[in-house]
């Protein structure tokens, strides 16, 4: 099974395509189905086929919503994919991985302590993972963008 | 002030000749502390001046702080100082452990190092060459020799 398999599994997923400099493959995904396209992976390729690299949040403001990217590097490829999804900014939520991606972890937790997102199913969630504790007791997710820290 | 070089003689005597130094990152880039790990290789021999890694931070008579002190750094930092013997010294490497550098106003950032310990000697630079924290540490030799260092946070006690 070659990368090609890999690239139109994802793209059965994908309601959009674009590009991630420096010339990353970016598919475009229902928040719904982030969790099933994971499993599609693991399923199809096993764990082996491919690891999560990082979990990327960014506050979009003025569309009223939060993006968050999944870098996943195709292995042996070590090709470098980017998974983007959209959720309402008033009620981030979305399932979590790391009950089937241990790696998610500092991913899901960094972006739930600095901007709110809710991952869930993550039990390890909480405030003060990175944002120091003045931060945290004013209740404030610093990298929002209307946080005012 | 001349007691205050008098006492300094005598009780800096023996640090002049080998100040064991502890290295320490509070939120560096790791920029100043590849500098760091530079100044201690024997390109730079710095063990002609005495100058060696401690291997514990209750051995060490200078703390090398790298990079801006980050609020959760800063609590660390303070309990490494506390544990160190006395007399004890402190240098800040690097822009940001001067000032908090280009972090200075984050919302995670407390600032430089003198807002949580006394700073003997600032090596500024972004990053310092390692002859520069080499040069800071004999010009700091210096004044503790001349009994310029008053503030090591050891008052009363040696």
């Amino acid at each position: 099974m070659g990368v090609v398999d890999k690239h139109s599994l994802l793209e059965s997923f994908s309601v959009g395509r674009g590009v991630v400099k420096p010339s990353r493959k970016l598919y475009i995904i229902e928040p719904g189905n982030v969790r099933r396209v994971f499993e599609a992976l693991i399923e199809k390729f096993g764990y082996g086929g491919f690891y999560l690299s990082t979990i990327v949040g960014t506050d979009l403001r003025d569309e009223g919503r939060i993006r968050l990217d999944y870098y996943i590097v195709l292995l042996p490829e070590e090709e470098t994919v980017v998974l983007r999804t959209f959720i309402p900014r008033e009620n981030p939520v979305i399932d979590s991985l790391v009950d089937i991606l241990p790696g998610a972890l500092s991913g899901e937790c960094e972006t739930h302590d600095l901007l709110g997102v809710v991952f869930r199913g993550n039990p390890f969630l909480k405030r003060g993972f990175f944002a120091p504790r003045d931060v945290v007791e004013k209740g404030e997710y610093p990298l929002r963008k209307d946080s005012g820290v | 002030m001349n007691q205050v070089k008098q006492s300094g003689r005598a009780e800096y005597r023996i640090i002049r000749y080998s100040p064991w130094l502890v290295h320490f990152n509070t939120g560096a880039c790791n920029g100043c502390d590849i500098e760091v790990l530079a100044a201690i290789t024997p390109v730079y021999d710095p063990e002609r001046f005495g100058v060696k890694l401690a291997p514990s931070i209750r051995h060490g008579d200078i703390l090398v702080v790298t990079g801006a002190v980050t609020k959760k750094a800063a609590e660390r930092l303070k309990i490494l100082y506390d544990q160190m013997p006395c007399p004890k010294f402190v240098i800040a490497v690097g822009a940001c452990a001067i000032d908090g550098g280009v972090f200075s106003k984050s919302y995670s950032v407390v600032g430089g190092v003198d807002r949580v310990v006394p700073v003997a000697a600032y090596v500024p630079g972004c990053p310092p060459r390692p002859e520069a924290i080499l040069d800071g540490i004999v010009k700091l030799l210096d004044l503790i020799k001349k009994g310029g260092v008053v503030n090591n946070g050891c008052s009363g006690q040696t």
